[in-house]
């Protein structure tokens, strides 16, 4: 399987990588706007075209893009991978797009073309929340009534408004938060979003932390707390906690713990739940995404997280930001 | 059949306030052992009590923890390995200053910074030529430096190597020349070179078919009972490791993170073949005096 990469920034260097170590693929072209990096490029990777647009993909006769470029050029680049008839087989990292009608474009547009069309929300192939999920769905909890989550980094944490740094204007409910929207979709089916707020802590016009109220089909009751300003999270790090009428269930990136009416506790971390993968780069499920990407282009069957998926999370971002009164 | 004492180092995750088990693990030790001299106590008391030197990513917090060591004149008595580049720093870096060019940028001007003309003029040619691997040598000579600033002239810097980011990413891209690169010029350096690993049994396939000479460099991965973060499996990182031609081979997360207690930990280390030595953690006083005691003991 030939593979091009758009966007070699360190999601890109991850991908490339991982794809390389998958048996039978390979990273044939690499795409990126910047001329320092395209020059390195051809040096470090002997053999693979590099290029300046994407639309020269074309040249490099490939069966599958990765699309790893910043979240704002996501609509315009898997537009073009479409339109020029570059790829069917699309990748492309979270979030799908910039908002949501980019979103419905390009999930449309995926449907038309044919193929197979993944967003890299990649804690859904981390062990705890495939767990999670498994025990979710079999009831183990009884009915979920309420949950809580949270998306916390401390990316920007003791970063005032005098210091000089680059916060994602795309803000932290579509930057981290959109994880702990994309497993809440995943394990619980739609959401409405009921209140929302938004706030600015690193600069006047960022959006730093969010809390978010939200009810699930069935009358499901969750709150959502994002922020990339909290101390002591070194690594993203996304969880919930959910209540049932039998027990409860709290989970993130390291951890699962369910806790039963019985009185009964049990506690998983990752190596109890076989988090084991051929090739380990960054975490185990960077590996299992791709493969699972890989292995639905070979076998023509579909991918979850698709683009539907993630354009329904684009759709509940905008909501968040529209109740929060952050939408232009 | 010739039995020799392992090398023990102090390994440097809860300095950075790591814990590779949990999060929430880490927040619960708390701040103290990220403190320079209270880390630097640790290694002294894990000193006394067996261990052999210090194994660090290089960054500003080990650094700090080097130059504390230096002038309590406790660093020349150990063999450091040091690891580069400190990748966490770097990924954070990149998102702040606007990815993988502004990265590239920075660095750049912290070599200008750094006075250390040889490195300078190899970077610049480099710059100019378009020459990556001018500007390789010109980075891990930096980092080299870095190290011998704070320990100072005299310390036993015995081995650099390589991140497990860095190592794993070149390893997945197949960078086969970069692997050449970086064990030949650390072997000009005097250093041997080293390379930390989440991916032993390919790593070790590879640098057969490249021709790397496994006798000539140390490698660092994780060997534990429940084979915590041991990739493909646990059977096939012990079944790589019996193949290998000597003991060159650094187990880490010996405890998977703290999952096993030292007791529980030991023995497993101590039954594998080809083992070098050991790189264990320690956030308190009494882990480290209970810990390398133990160690001490049985790994021999």
């Amino acid at each position: 399987m030939r593979v091009a990469v758009v966007g070699m920034g360190k999601m890109g260097l991850l991908h490339s990588s991982i794809l390389n170590a998958i048996p039978d693929v390979e990273v044939v072209a690499l795409c990126d706007k910047s001329f320092l990096l395209r020059r390195f490029l051809g040096k470090v990777f002997k053999g693979v075209k590099v290029f300046k647009d994407v639309n020269e993909l074309s040249k490099a006769d490939v069966d599958a893009v990765y699309v790893t470029t910043p979240i704002p050029s996501h609509y315009g680049v898997a537009k073009a991978l479409y339109s020029e008839g570059i790829a069917s087989n699309v990748f492309v990292e979270k979030t799908l797009a910039l908002n949501f009608e980019q979103a419905r474009e390009l999930r449309d547009l995926a449907q038309d073309y044919g193929g197979v069309n993944m967003v890299g929300y990649v804690r859904r192939f981390a062990v705890t929340f495939r767990e999670a999920k498994r025990l979710l769905d079999e009831g183990v909890i009884g009915e979920p009534v309420s949950f809580s989550a949270y998306a916390y980094s401390s990316e920007f944490y003791g970063v005032d408004k005098a210091a000089k740094v680059r916060v994602p204007r795309v803000g932290v409910v579509r930057d981290l938060g959109c994880y702990a929207i994309d497993l809440a979709l995943w394990f619980f089916g739609e959401l409405e979003v009921l209140d929302a707020e938004v706030k600015a802590v690193v600069s006047d016009r960022s959006e730093d932390s969010a809390r978010v109220e939200v009810e699930a089909s069935g009358g499901l009751r969750g709150e959502f707390s994002f922020s990339w300003c909290v101390d002591k999270h070194r690594m993203p790090e996304a969880g919930f906690v959910v209540e049932g009428s039998e027990g409860a269930l709290s989970v993130n990136d390291d951890k699962l713990e369910l806790r039963l009416k019985d009185g009964s506790v049990s506690r998983w971390f990752r190596h109890d739940l076989k988090d084991t993968v051929d090739f380990w780069l960054g975490l185990p499920e960077f590996f299992r995404e791709d493969k699972h990407f890989v292995d639905c282009v070979v076998r023509g069957c579909s991918a979850e997280p698709s683009f539907a998926d993630g354009a329904e999370v684009d759709r509940i971002i905008d909501e968040i930001r529209c109740r929060a009164g952050r939408y232009g | 059949m010739v039995r020799e004492e392992k090398v023990l180092l102090v390994g440097d995750n809860p300095f950075h306030g790591i814990s590779h088990l949990s999060q929430e693990r880490s927040r619960v030790r708390g701040d103290a052992p990220t403190n320079p001299e209270f880390a630097a106590k640790l290694i002294g008391i894990s000193v006394e009590n067996g261990a052999d030197g210090f194994m660090f990513s290089v960054s500003e917090k080990t650094l700090s923890i080097l130059r504390v060591l230096r002038e309590g004149g406790v660093v020349n008595g150990l063999r450091l390995y040091a690891i580069v580049p400190y990748a966490y720093g770097y990924v954070r870096l990149a998102g702040e200053v606007g990815g993988v060019p502004g990265l590239a940028k920075r660095v750049i001007k912290e070599i200008s910074l750094s006075g250390n003309f040889s490195a300078m003029a190899m970077g610049l040619k480099g710059l100019l030529k378009a020459d990556l691997e001018d500007l390789v040598k010109t980075y891990l000579a930096y980092e080299v430096s870095r190290v011998r600033s704070s320990a100072g002239k005299n310390a036993n810097l015995e081995s650099v190597m390589l991140h497990q980011l860095v190592t794993d990413m070149c390893l997945g891209l197949g960078l086969d020349w970069f692997f050449r690169l970086y064990v030949d010029f650390m072997a000009k350096s005097g250093l041997r070179p080293g390379f930390n690993t989440g991916n032993f049994c390919l790593l070790v396939r590879r640098l057969r078919e490249w021709g790397v000479d496994l006798g000539e460099v140390v490698v660092a991965a994780p060997f534990n009972r429940v084979g915590f973060q041991m990739v493909p499996s646990r059977e096939d990182c012990e079944k790589a490791l019996a193949d290998l031609p000597g003991p060159n081979v650094f187990a880490i997360s010996v405890l998977a993170a703290g999952y096993l207690k030292p007791v529980e930990a030991v023995e497993y280390v101590a039954g594998l073949p080809n083992i070098r030595g050991v790189a264990v953690g320690v956030s308190k006083e009494r882990h480290a005096r209970e810990t390398f005691r133990l160690f001490r003991e049985k790994l021999v």
